[in-house]
């Protein structure tokens, strides 16, 4: 008896072991095996195909997963770097952060600067040939704003269009305020005659989409897009590698450079680059001193160039004790970034000069900003309501409650050692974090700002202006609110820039924030790539870029 | 026959009823924290109006019993996992299949590890039992079990890559790469105790069975005794049990190794979907680690009658032994 149930308990097991493999592989690969066996397979194919592809002349980056490639939905770097590559929209941004024609060959604005009538490309066309209509783009418009895609951006980039924001609350399908005047033909209404309103064109919720695809295939078009842009997405397997291919009909010209391989599986790319199975390598702050040695082999494959970005500590002017002015210049004037810059941070970045990052029109490269003045600062904390009972103070940051790191250490050691105030850091995950903020529940924060669109607009406006939804600091000034409602419809560009170079400045004579760092890029590039820019914002990029691989 | 058969069929047919109360459990509580995965993917861009719209478009403001209804039924009449918030291009198990796989050859790895050293040892200890050799051996390893992943990792770099400089510096570059040495020893060392405590603990029982009187009554050189008679009654059972009972550990060991190793594997990934608050994506693992588990557990007790005999099946209602 033992021995027939020592066999079929045996094989009772072996069954219960293979079932639970079968429905792991089901579950697992039931969506789409080919990908699955792909990339279970495709743990060594990096190396192999870029011995195979080094010959054929593209270029291999390392990069990270888009976190979507649907243009309407997409609102992050990752995403828009391939987006940008894959469609395409009326306009573009160039490397000089100017708007470019690109579907639209030209447009006319009317006399009181809200009627934009676009002139579309005869060329212009989807990349199966298809051309693209005025009526494809009034479809894109419509359909990011539809509440089904489930765009949380779309409004913000489309909302000054008449009747925009009644297709985004649900309120209609179409907007009002874009018609159709022929096939090569689009007349756009603005709200008000805002000359930022091109920028915000230029982003990825704004691109063009074909609407016939998305009908024939709503759920996976975006893994075979039929885009408009210089290249077609040819491959994408998740944390593995995504390639792109020339769209060699692309109606500005045949991109020069005919593939693109991001390798997206993480590891050392510094070693990688050295190695030499990516042509492009980003670097960390760790790897940098060696690289910035002029007597490193690597130096003369360095470069750096600016962010549109800008890394600051913002106090919630609606509480204590921040709701006193004195008390945030206090702040302010008592940290010296200039040492931290360059003790903690390497040097790596510049200190902010004021709020507008370079590269966006009004930067100057004087320092706007409270100089460090410790002396001041304690005789403003002095004359403040809170002197002698000052509340206790959290600066809140993201993180996963480890260690704080040195860059806000060295901070909250600042203000200990020049104000005597103990400043507690409280790092929240970014699901607690984001959700605090939007409640104002700081009383300060550690965050950064990312410019969108290269206008000041899209940090004082957005940031400042009272009744902003992105306010953070709640910070509330009827004159700013003014100043910034005048310059938003100004239309002299060169008077419009100065009005925000005044807004600038006295922003942050309330020093609603102490802006710490303008972000900066570091790259290697491989003495064989030619024309590889590296822009401050994520644009169209590649087309221009040849590989003379050795 | 008969007995195993039942014994079977209703340890399966409490599968379901398992994976229903983990299911409610694991939903309920990922809705139940802070923030939302609209609110989180929106990074900088903060307008909670248009979080509402997006959240009504995924149905994230319906009750919790209802939301769980629908995925329910999403998931038993379509197999649909749903929506990941993270790559919403994606199915749920496109985006996790690569990672599991990648876990699921970390763990082989550790495994091999675990057992190429952990029964040697075992055996080594038993059949010094009584010298000091036998309680050292076992306290050594007995120290790496007691320190967490959390510290070994680190220390672990430390040492084999900044000291020595023996490794690539974290990072991950394929699986069949020095990257993965530190994530084996940091998920192979701790369980090397427990199979070593196991394999002496069964060595030491059959030492005294009457076929290894009989082996030694032959004349066979000891050597011989202990590796053709003792360690093959001994390893059998030591591989079961501790395959099955932790699976559980090495997922937890790996949540935190791969997050801190940057290894793209699941265990990473179930950090980052907690972060991004990726509720449908953490549902799908937590029902699939309760799944496996489930059948490991079930399979660990067949196996273990197979092999011994005395253990007989009692079904007390619980679905355990």
């Amino acid at each position: 008896m033992s021995n027939k149930l020592v066999l079929a308990a045996g094989a009772v097991a072996a069954a219960l072991i293979i079932a639970l493999a079968v429905v792991i592989v089901l579950v697992v690969g039931g969506g789409g095996d080919k990908n699955s066996q792909a990339s279970a397979s495709g743990s060594k194919a990096p190396t192999a195909s870029s011995s195979s592809k080094a010959s054929s002349g593209g270029l291999r980056v390392r990069s990270t997963d888009p976190l979507v490639l649907d243009p309407a939905i997409a609102q992050d770097a990752d995403s828009a770097q391939y987006i940008v590559e894959i469609y395409s929209g009326l306009v573009r941004l160039g490397s000089d952060l100017k708007v470019q024609p690109d579907l639209a060959q030209g447009w006319d604005i009317s006399a009181d600067g809200k009627t934009y009538t676009f002139r579309l490309n005869p060329n212009a066309a989807f990349q199966d040939g298809r051309p693209v209509t005025a009526g494809d783009v009034k479809y894109s418009w419509e359909r990011a704003l539809n509440p089904d895609t489930g765009s949380v951006t779309a409004e913000n980039f489309l909302g000054d269009i008449v009747g925009a924001k009644d297709v985004s609350r649900g309120n209609a399908r179409t907007i009002s305020g874009v018609k159709v005047i022929d096939d090569a033909t689009l007349q756009v209404t603005i709200d008000a005659p805002k000359s930022y309103f091109l920028y915000k064109m230029t982003y990825p919720n704004a691109f063009v989409v074909d609407q016939k695809q998305i009908t024939a295939n709503p759920k996976k078009w975006t893994l075979k897009p039929n885009g408009s842009g210089p290249y077609k997405l040819d491959s994408w397997r998740l944390g593995d590698q995504l390639t792109l291919v020339a769209n060699d009909n692309f109606y500005l010209g045949a991109p020069k450079l005919k593939t693109i391989t991001f390798q997206l599986s993480g590891g050392s790319s510094l070693s990688t680059y050295k190695d030499g199975s990516i042509d492009v390598s980003g670097i960390g702050v760790d790897d940098l001193a060696s690289v910035q040695d002029p007597s490193s082999s690597l130096n003369k494959e360095y470069r750096t160039a600016s962010n549109a970005s800008v890394d600051y500590i913002g106090f919630n002017t609606n509480v204590p004790p921040f709701d006193d002015p004195k008390v945030r210049q206090a702040f302010a004037m008592s940290v010296d970034r200039k040492k931290i810059g360059s003790v903690v941070l390497k040097g790596a970045v510049p200190v902010a000069t004021g709020l507008l990052p370079p590269g966006i029109p009004g930067y100057t490269p004087d320092d706007k900003t409270y100089a460090f003045d410790p002396a001041r600062a304690k005789q403003l904390l002095g004359q403040s309501r809170y002197a002698g009972n000052m509340p206790k103070i959290t600066l809140a940051e993201t993180g996963a409650g480890g260690t704080v790191g040195d860059y806000t250490q060295a901070i909250v050691q600042s203000w200990k050692e020049n104000l005597g105030i103990d400043v507690q850091v409280q790092q929240a995950e970014s699901g607690t974090f984001f959700q605090d903020i939007d409640q104002g529940r700081y009383q300060m924060f550690h965050l950064g700002w990312i410019m969108d669109y290269p206008d000041p607009e899209d940090i004082l406006d957005v940031l400042f202006y009272s009744k902003s939804k992105q306010n953070s600091t709640q910070y509330n000034n009827p004159a700013i609110d003014a100043q910034l409602a005048a310059a938003r419809v100004e239309q002299d560009a060169n008077k419009r820039t100065q009005e925000y170079q005044a807004i600038e400045k006295a922003i942050l004579q309330d020093a609603p924030w102490m802006p710490m760092y303008f972000s900066t890029q570091y790259a290697l590039v491989k003495p064989y790539v030619q024309g590889y820019e590296l822009p401050p914002m994520v644009i169209e990029r590649y087309r221009n870029v040849t590989v003379n691989r050795p | 026959m008969q007995g195993l058969a039942g014994y079977v069929v209703r340890r399966l047919l409490f599968l379901p009823l398992v994976l229903l109360v983990v299911s409610f459990a694991a939903f309920y509580i990922t809705r139940w924290g802070p923030g939302d995965p609209i609110s989180v993917y929106s990074g900088q861009y903060r307008d909670p109006e248009a979080f509402a719209r997006v959240r009504h478009r995924y149905g994230l403001d319906q009750p919790i019993i209802e939301q769980y209804g629908i995925w329910l039924k999403n998931i038993t009449l379509h197999g649909d996992f749903g929506v990941s918030f993270q790559y919403r291009d994606r199915t749920i198990p496109e985006i996790i299949g690569p990672k599991i796989w990648v876990s699921a050859r970390l763990g082989v790895y550790a495994f091999i590890l675990t057992f190429l050293i952990g029964i040697p040892v075992g055996i080594f200890a038993a059949v010094k039992q009584g010298t000091w050799l036998d309680p050292f051996l076992i306290s050594v390893f007995l120290f790496f079990q007691s320190i967490p992943v959390l510290v070994s990792v680190p220390v672990l770099v430390l040492l084999l890559t900044v000291k020595l400089q023996l490794l690539p510096p974290g990072g991950f570059d394929g699986l069949f790469s020095l990257s993965m040495v530190i994530p084996t020893l940091a998920l192979g060392l701790p369980g090397i105790a427990g199979v070593a405590r196991l394999a002496r603990a069964m060595t030491l029982g059959a030492l005294h069975e009457d076929f290894v009187r009989t082996a030694r009554a032959k004349g066979l050189d000891e050597y011989t005794v202990i590796t053709r008679h003792v360690a093959r009654n001994a390893v059998a059972p030591v591989m079961t049990t501790v395959i099955g009972l932790s699976l559980v550990g090495l997922i937890e060991g790996a949540l935190i190794t791969e997050t801190l190793l940057g290894i793209p594997g699941i265990g990473a990934f179930i950090y980052q979907s907690v972060t991004a608050r990726d509720y449908n994506v953490i549902l799908t693992v937590v029902l699939l680690l309760a799944f496996a588990f489930v059948l490991a557990n079930l399979a660990v007790d067949l196996v273990l009658v197979a092999i011994d005999p005395r253990v007989r099946l009692v079904d007390d209602g619980r679905g355990g032994r």
